[in-house]
């Protein structure tokens, strides 16, 4: 019993890491249709940029946030610009945007190999260790679920309350009418590529934080952030929130009975069955 | 100079990869990016049969083509059930399973620490264990995963592939098991990979799950990308450029880490590139006659119409295609609720009704495209209600589509020939053990393909590519297309929309005449000069379910019908 509780906050834990993940590539997805594979190695990106202010610099840990989301903001925007967007003019088929994207994914992979080195990369944070019971959680746990929290309250006032936000949620629901009653779709790509990328990159300095960074770590994210999203519907955020704590959850939870070094693939399990089995996400029906 | 022989080396077994892959992703349009997997069950299962079992040549790479084949079939049943993004996903998440399974079983695979220690080639006494000896094998190798790919693509099968990745639906309206075409076109695709796989093992003597990350994958996506999709021998010359290039980087003083890395941002570059700048890659698709594995051996001038219409005895009148009472709904939108309807043979019979009235889903309930809620499909009496589409064009129920759907880029000829009946080509083994049977059957298909284009008169435009028709003509091409699959019943969704008068006058006669040779005949049509010039019987459908029956003239002047319609 007691293992089950902790296996039960742990899986709520990288619930919020997915979430957030699965809130950063779905809001990419929905708005602009593009499967933006390379939103892992832009996190891995701003990963290190974090570890390099933060960890190498020494600088507080804010200022690594900092750099670290406006590197991937910056990223996220030129990959919008640079690739897709020169794709989306020519009207090619939707699946040509997601190739280049694996191309870009090498690219800055390997780019973050060559500027930062490999190797896995920790920032030294003084945590603290709480306990629950039977049950442990650090600072950094609490952090992940804070930070989660807050972003998910940041998110909801701006979709809902500003122009921008609004003009996001049209385009989520239909990109060609959005456009017919003249919201400038590229601009608002542009803007949630930026919002995207700054999610990932919060979340990247989180799980360095928590377990260090490695040059790998990008194509899990994107992988868990799309799990997310298909589990719980594309084009709903609500649904990316849900889908990311049940990952988590099954995650965790499945360790109670299979062998630790299967745990990374219980995700893309999942995945695979979501996608024969439900492609329009669980909770499609319900929304209908 | 051994260094030389070693690229050679790599040069074909990733030429070999490239080729197999363009299999997958250029003719059949599948992005499942599971290769470097399916390599790299290759590699292990040669490995393992090598190390554990000590068996030799040809036995490990045998085993090695079957196993691959084999798990790719099992993987390529729920895999290829999605399409788009989700299949390239899936594929991904398929490729590191497969590498998590390698790692995890340790037992078989050695975990990370690979299998070594596989023995080189022995042929006689003849040891090939130099770079030299083993790139002669892996060039034999090479010509022989390239011929059959050539054979595959310029065969029925090839054209078939092409015809579903241009337009699935039509490819399944025309008769073709879309399924079955996956799944071989999928357990070909991982054989040859697997010959690859194999050849890589015996090469190094080593394999390591390490070889075969995602990055190989994206790097073999690059070289077809690079050279062409669709282009065979640029997937060759793909493979070249992308193994060459890199090696000019070994001449710069760099560490070997960063080399590596700047090798991949090298191919991530060229993707990208060629994406955004250069779409068909350095050799385009070929089209055309250049295509086309026969030539037309001229000479032929059968105006013989009978012949082509034939139709198997029946008399006029008679009643083919039966719907009764069909309903359908979509969770809880009804579509369709009580549709019944009556096609004979050797008649014109029209379907009318305003906009979303259900013609279409009716359409789509004769043809096997939906399945009825409710309803009985009678076809001579049987009750053919569960068969898949391409099952219903080979009991003689065929359609068209509204919107076309031609397969623009094939040639006119081409989208003839693939409706044909024999083009289901079942048995791929056919093409390699009996080569001169399928070529005569070919020049066959296409002398019978000319004569059904030049019935429709469309003769003197069978090598253009589709997309290049004017509109008028595509409209006679889907007749050709609907006329070729030698269906007795034919649907016509909106066969006339959208032409002028002088074109109109054009195709009456075509439809006329299929009546006349014992067609059973159905067309939706909204124009009711058209309905009342070509129509014996007309149904007149509203709201799900038929109100009317009759002929043109009488339905026409029902007020209460016109009132309907007219709304």
């Amino acid at each position: 019993m007691d293992l089950v509780i902790q296996l039960l906050l742990n899986g709520i834990v990288n619930g919020s890491h997915y979430a957030l993940l699965g809130l950063g590539f779905g809001l990419i997805f929905a708005t602009t249709r593009i499967v933006h594979f390379a939103f892992g190695s832009i996190f891995t990106f701003g990963a290190y940029v974090a570890w390099f202010v933060s960890g190498y610099m020494g600088a507080p840990i804010f200022l690594g946030l900092a750099a670290g989301v406006v590197v991937a903001m910056g990223l996220g925007v030129a990959s919008y610009v640079g690739l897709y967007q020169p794709l989306e003019r020519r009207g090619v088929s939707p699946l040509i945007p997601l190739i280049a994207s694996l191309g870009l994914t090498i690219v800055l992979e390997n780019l973050v190999g060559i500027i930062f080195g490999t190797g896995a990369r920790t920032i030294d944070a003084e945590t603290s260790i709480h306990f629950l019971g039977p049950a442990f959680f650090t600072s950094i746990h609490v952090w992940q679920v804070v930070s989660f929290l807050l972003v998910c309250v940041l998110l909801y006032l701006f979709v809902n309350y500003t122009r921008y936000g609004k003009a996001i949620m049209a385009m989520t629901d239909d990109p060609e009418m959005a456009r017919v009653i003249g919201i400038d779709t590229a601009r608002v790509s542009i803007l949630v590529f930026a919002l995207g990328s700054a999610l990932s990159a919060i979340a990247a300095l989180l799980v360095t934080l928590k377990d260090g960074a490695s040059t790998h770590m990008g194509f899990t994210a994107v992988f868990m952030g799309f799990v997310a999203v298909i589990v719980g519907g594309v084009g709903s955020l609500r649904g990316a929130i849900a889908g990311g704590f049940l990952l988590g959850l099954v995650e965790s939870l499945g360790l109670w009975k299979i062998s630790t070094e299967w745990q990374s693939s219980i995700a893309f399990i999942v995945l695979f069955l979501m996608i024969l089995l439900r492609p329009h996400g669980l909770f499609s029906l319900a929304r209908r | 100079m051994d260094f030389l022989y070693h690229i050679g080396v790599l040069f074909c077994l990733y030429a070999i990869l490239a080729t197999s892959f363009n299999l997958l992703i250029g003719f059949a349009g599948l992005f499942a990016l599971s290769h470097a997997a399916l390599y790299a069950i290759g590699a292990y299962t040669t490995a393992i049969l090598t190390t554990k079992l000590g068996l030799a040549f040809p036995l490990p790479l045998l085993g090695s083509v079957l196993f691959a084949m084999l798990l790719s079939t099992i993987i390529a049943l729920p895999a290829l059930r999605v399409n788009g993004h989700y299949l390239v996903i899936v594929s991904l998440a398929l490729q590191i399973i497969v590498l998590q399974v390698i790692l995890n079983w340790k037992s078989l695979t050695g975990g990370t620490d690979g299998i070594g220690g596989i023995p080189p080639y022995h042929f006689g006494n003849l040891v090939i264990d130099t770079p030299f000896r083993f790139m002669m094998v892996a060039f034999i190798a090479l010509v022989l995963c390239y011929c059959i790919a050539r054979v595959l693509i310029r065969s029925p099968f090839g054209r078939a592939l092409r015809a579903m990745r241009d337009n699935e639906s039509a490819a399944q309206a025309v008769g073709l098991d879309i399924l079955f075409m996956k799944v071989a076109v999928f357990a070909i695709s991982a054989g040859l990979a697997a010959v690859a796989g194999s050849l890589f093992a015996q090469y190094f003597s080593y394999v390591s799950a390490e070889s075969f990350s995602i990055n190989e994958t994206i790097y073999i996506l690059a070289m077809v990308i690079l050279g062409g999709v669709g282009n065979l021998r640029g997937s060759v010359l793909g493979a070249a450029i992308l193994i060459i290039l890199p090696e000019l980087l070994k001449f710069l003083p760099l560490p070997v880490d960063i080399a590596d890395k700047i090798r991949l941002v090298l191919y991530g570059c060229v993707l990208m590139a060629v994406l955004v700048f250069a779409p068909q890659g350095l050799l385009p698709e070929p089209r055309g006659r250049k295509a086309m594995w026969v030539s037309p051996d001229g000479g032929d001038d059968r105006t013989d119409d009978e012949a082509l219409l034939s139709s198997e005895g029946g008399k006029r009148d008679e009643i083919v295609l039966e719907g009764r009472n069909l309903g359908k709904r979509f969770g809880g939108v009804v579509a369709v609720s009580d549709f019944s309807i009556s096609l004979k043979k050797g008649r014109i019979t029209g379907l009318l009704g305003p906009n979303g009235a259900g013609k279409t889903t009716a359409f789509n309930l004769l043809t096997g495209f939906l399945k009825p809620t409710s309803g009985q499909i009678l076809l001579h009496g049987k009750d053919i209600a569960r068969k898949k589409p391409h099952e219903l064009v080979d009991a003689g129920v065929a359609r068209s589509f509204q919107d076309l759907r031609l397969f623009t880029n094939m040639t006119v000829l081409e989208n003839v020939m693939v409706a044909l009946p024999g083009q289901k080509v079942r048995s791929i083994w056919r093409l390699f053990l009996t080569p001169m049977a399928v070529r005569r059957r070919e020049q066959e298909a296409m002398r019978k393909a000319m004569h059904i284009l030049r019935f429709v008169e469309l003769h003197d435009r069978a090598y253009e590519t589709a997309a290049d028709l004017s509109y008028a003509e595509e409209k006679l091409l889907v007749v050709a297309r609907l006329l070729a699959t030698g269906a007795e019943v034919l649907l016509f969704d909106e066969p006339m929309s959208g032409l002028d008068q002088t074109t109109l006058h054009d195709i009456f006669p075509v439809i006329r005449k299929l009546a006349e040779h014992g067609k059973a005949v159905c067309i939706i049509e909204h124009n009711l000069d058209v309905i009342k010039e070509l129509c014996d019987e007309v149904f007149f459908l509203d709201e799900g379910r038929t109100m009317a029956v009759g002929k043109p003239d009488e339905l026409m002047n029902n007020p209460e019908l016109a009132e309907r319609y007219f709304k």
